[in-house]
């Protein structure tokens, strides 16, 4: 008798094209409804959803397509007086959302519309006496905003407004037994802590104290028979785990571990024919943050159509080019 | 139909009214749920409470949600005033429908530091969403801020005291009051986690929130992990697919390993409290002070205290013995439950975490199980026909927990000896009580045997991958 994995079964019928065009006409689109309660619900992330939706096109070469001047203005004013940035406006700012609008301002180069100083204030004011760094001033701690903190700093080129010492401590003690690494020390190990862990210890220029093999193994442990990635044992593979997963294994030089023709497979049974964008899933419903992943993910397999993407700040190689920013990898 | 904007004004005006006087009239609602009714219906208040559950119609919620949603922006836009009792009850409606807008919660953080709401009434705002949403991340990370204010307000200085006379008294009995509302705090907490876990399958917001808990509110409270420890077992029992389930229970056995071998270390001064090793977030208010607890006070610092005395350590099974449990359950789960992925990770973490501490601790110094000989290639020494453990000297020695077992363990590790065959529990159990902790030529024998017997292709690929991790990982 056997049990039944956790995983999907992608039909006959499921999209094996890439439909870039497709894709790209999707996020055009997306959002032109503003008044729609599912806009809403989601604003509390939109600085965010931006940059999804922005680095997409760019990957597929469709940025002009959007509108610069209209997130130009949008991202300026969601700076805060403290230098933060919040999702959207009169929310409140966050490191999560600083980092989105430094990646959205770097793809346009246009970062000095905002007050700079300020910003990298900001981030470092979040770091604590351990060397974490809290998402805004109410002090959650997570390794997350490490990395979100140090990719900012990074594409600022001020990445000595910290204490980088203290903060490859705290992410060093975050990692497991399994050579994982969770939210917090002690914290069980997730795939997308993982690619924040080890995209923060590249910046940082530590990935040799990652444990690449052990940590490998984990890693391509994460596909299933249907070709896609889960995020940790026994759950359904996501094609945002494409990225985190992926990501992580090239940024650890293990990318080959990984059966690549089954995963490309899953991720483009993920597209939606008809309307566009990528699913969590075959069959599900689309968003721009998928969609994001799931054309990530098709370029780090070395899609020919799709730009080359940076697997540490999941941005545009040529764009990280322009900054002169070459975040380590292991081979 | 087009709703003018008047219209919609009222009506949302109305609802929000309504929710809350809902919790005025019931404050035992514990579950919150959208009733699907696309049909608008403006004489009717789409609130509908039964029982103890609150429903929302959903034909509103596409009004409603909007509305409140920006007229909270204007307020923090300072373009619009609302008075607190207004944005009390509109964060109240809008994080009941969409929990991770974050920047509600900061309003009720600010709210709750002006005295206008109390940090009990946000627990069960959460609470009451994680009902609905139960692993909505901002829920989790608003539970912890709160749970900081109520460990800041539980360690302060005690109130001015009237009569100097009775300060120390006083003192004693405030400590005590405190030390109690915390451990009832803490209770709660590991019962909004559980229901949450119950909810969403490995929900990882749930289980982390639950470590953070312990970690910050019991640090090195022996009495909390091990009463965790066994009140997890039937849970993760049910659960068997739930990687974060038993990943908090590896959490509290690396704990209870980390607690009970300080003892070890200082069992020449039972009196003494050693502070732990900075396991624990540091960003933590309080740091255990070292402090004498043998007059038996709480500390002041550490929330839920947590003295290691004699009486306590005594009254704790001995580590070999918790390992051997530990692995005991994840046989049974794996040999009942062919094919899950997430017992074999547990097996694997649990073998991790003894195999070091054996090491850390000279716990059967020099036995040679790990020479090359002895590794699984060798199939017909290790696996031998597996008898109870032997009683009587050798595992008295095994008891003990302070490494003078080696003989016994010796003994045991040459027979190749180590986990029983379940086939033989009966036995054992009648037997005198055993712990028989896992040993390398003990699990290539359990991988051996699950590979003879099964009939799950998955099964014999997770036994392969365990056997291919024990001896690059652990065989070296």
């Amino acid at each position: 008798m056997g049990t039944q994995v956790k995983d999907v079964v992608i039909k006959s019928d499921a999209p094996s094209a890439l439909l870039l065009d497709k894709h790209a006409d999707y996020i055009a689109a997306y959002g032109s409804k503003k008044d729609d309660y599912e806009y809403t619900l989601s604003e509390y992330l939109r600085m965010s959803g931006i940059y999804w939706g922005l680095t997409v096109m760019d990957l597929m070469g469709q940025l002009t397509r959007m509108n610069q001047q209209e997130i130009s203005d949008f991202i300026k004013s969601c700076q805060h007086d403290c230098g933060g940035i919040s999702a959207s406006i009169g929310h409140d700012p966050h490191v999560l959302y600083t980092l989105s609008a430094v990646q959205i301002l770097s793809l346009y180069d246009n970062v000095n519309v905002l007050d700079v100083d300020k910003m990298v204030e900001y981030v470092r004011g979040l770091q604590q006496e351990d060397g974490s760094f809290a998402g805004d001033k109410w002090g959650e701690i997570d390794t997350r905003f490490s990395f979100c903190a140090v990719a900012t700093l990074a594409l600022l080129g001020r990445l000595d407004a910290i204490n980088m010492d203290k903060a490859v401590e705290f992410v060093l003690s975050c990692m497991n037994f399994d050579g994982g690494f969770g939210c917090r020390p002690g914290s069980e190990s997730h795939a997308g802590q993982i690619y924040c862990c080890t995209g923060f210890l590249s910046i940082a220029g530590q990935l040799h104290q990652v444990n690449a093999d052990l940590l490998g193994w984990w890693l391509c442990e994460r596909q299933l028979p249907s070709g896609g990635l889960n995020g940790r044992p026994e759950k359904l593979p996501d094609v945002c785990y494409s990225w985190w997963v992926l990501a992580s294994l090239k940024i650890i030089g293990r990318i080959h571990w990984i059966d690549k023709s089954k995963l490309r497979s899953f991720i483009l049974a993920c597209q939606d024919e008809e309307t566009g964008g990528f699913a969590d899933r075959p069959g599900d419903m689309v968003d721009p943050f998928h969609t994001l992943f799931g054309v990530a993910g098709l370029s780090l397999l070395g899609e020919g159509q799709i730009k080359d993407v940076n697997p540490v700040l999941c941005m545009p190689e040529d764009v990280l080019e322009r900054l002169g920013l070459h975040p380590d990898l292991l081979s | 139909m087009a709703e003018t904007e008047n219209e919609v004004e009222v009506l949302v005006q109305r609802v929000v009214k309504d929710i809350n006087n809902a919790f005025k009239r019931n404050p035992n609602i514990d579950e919150i749920g959208l009733i699907p009714c696309p049909e608008v219906r403006y004489n009717r208040s789409p609130i509908v409470l039964v029982e103890n559950k609150l429903g929302v119609e959903s034909w509103c919620v596409k009004y409603l949600l909007p509305y409140v949603h920006n007229k909270l922006l204007l307020y923090r836009q300072r373009k619009q005033w609302l008075d607190r009792e207004a944005l009390v009850d509109i964060t109240c409606t809008l994080l009941l429908l969409n929990p991770d807008f974050t920047t509600a919660w900061n309003v009720r953080k600010e709210l709750l530091q002006c005295g206008a709401l109390s940090p009990e009434r946000d627990l069960y705002l959460g609470k009451l969403a994680l009902t609905k949403f139960p692993k909505s991340p901002e829920t989790w990370i608003h539970r912890r801020w709160i749970l900081q204010q109520v460990l800041r307000e539980c360690s302060s200085p005690g109130p001015d005291r009237k009569d100097q006379g009775d300060g120390d008294r006083h003192d004693a009995a405030e400590k005590t009051r405190l030390s109690e509302h915390l451990h009832r705090v803490l209770y709660e907490e590991m019962k909004v986690c559980a229901d949450a876990a119950g909810r969403y399958p490995s929900n990882y917001n749930a289980w982390s929130h639950r470590i953070w808990v312990l970690q910050n509110m019991a640090p090195g409270n022996l009495q909390v992990l091990h009463d965790e420890l066994s009140s997890m077992r039937q849970w993760v029992s049910m659960h068997v697919s739930d990687h974060s389930g038993f990943h908090y229970r590896q959490f509290l056995l690396k704990a209870l390993v980390r607690e009970l071998s300080q003892s070890l270390s200082s069992s020449s001064s039972p009196q003494h409290y050693h502070p732990q090793p900075s396991s624990n977030p540091s960003h933590s208010p309080h740091k255990a002070n070292p402090l004498h607890q043998a007059n038996g006070e709480a500390t002041a610092a550490a929330p839920c205290p947590s003295p290691h005395s004699p009486e306590d350590l005594a009254s704790m099974p001995a580590l070999p013995q918790l390992f051997h449990q530990e692995v005991e359950l994840c046989t049974d789960l794996i040999k009942s439950f062919p094919g899950h992925e997430t017992l074999w990770c547990h097996r694997r973490h649990v073998f991790y975490l003894w195999h070091h501490w054996r090491r850390d601790h000279h716990y059967g110094q020099g036995f040679g199980s790990e020479s090359p000989h002895l590794n699984h290639t060798d199939a017909g020494l290790s696996s031998h026909p597996h008898t109870a453990c032997p009683g009587g000297v050798g595992l008295d020695r095994v008891q003990r927990r302070n490494g003078q077992a080696q003989e016994g363990q010796d003994a045991m590790e040459v027979d190749g000896v180590g986990v029983p065959d379940p086939r033989d529990t009966k036995r054992l159990k009648r037997g005198p009580p055993g712990p028989c902790p896992p040993a390398l030529p003990s699990e290539h024998s359990f991988i051996a045997s699950v590979l003879d017997s099964c009939r799950s292709p998955e099964q014999g690929r997770f036994a392969l991958a365990y056997r291919k991790w024990l001896d690059s990982v652990i065989g070296q």
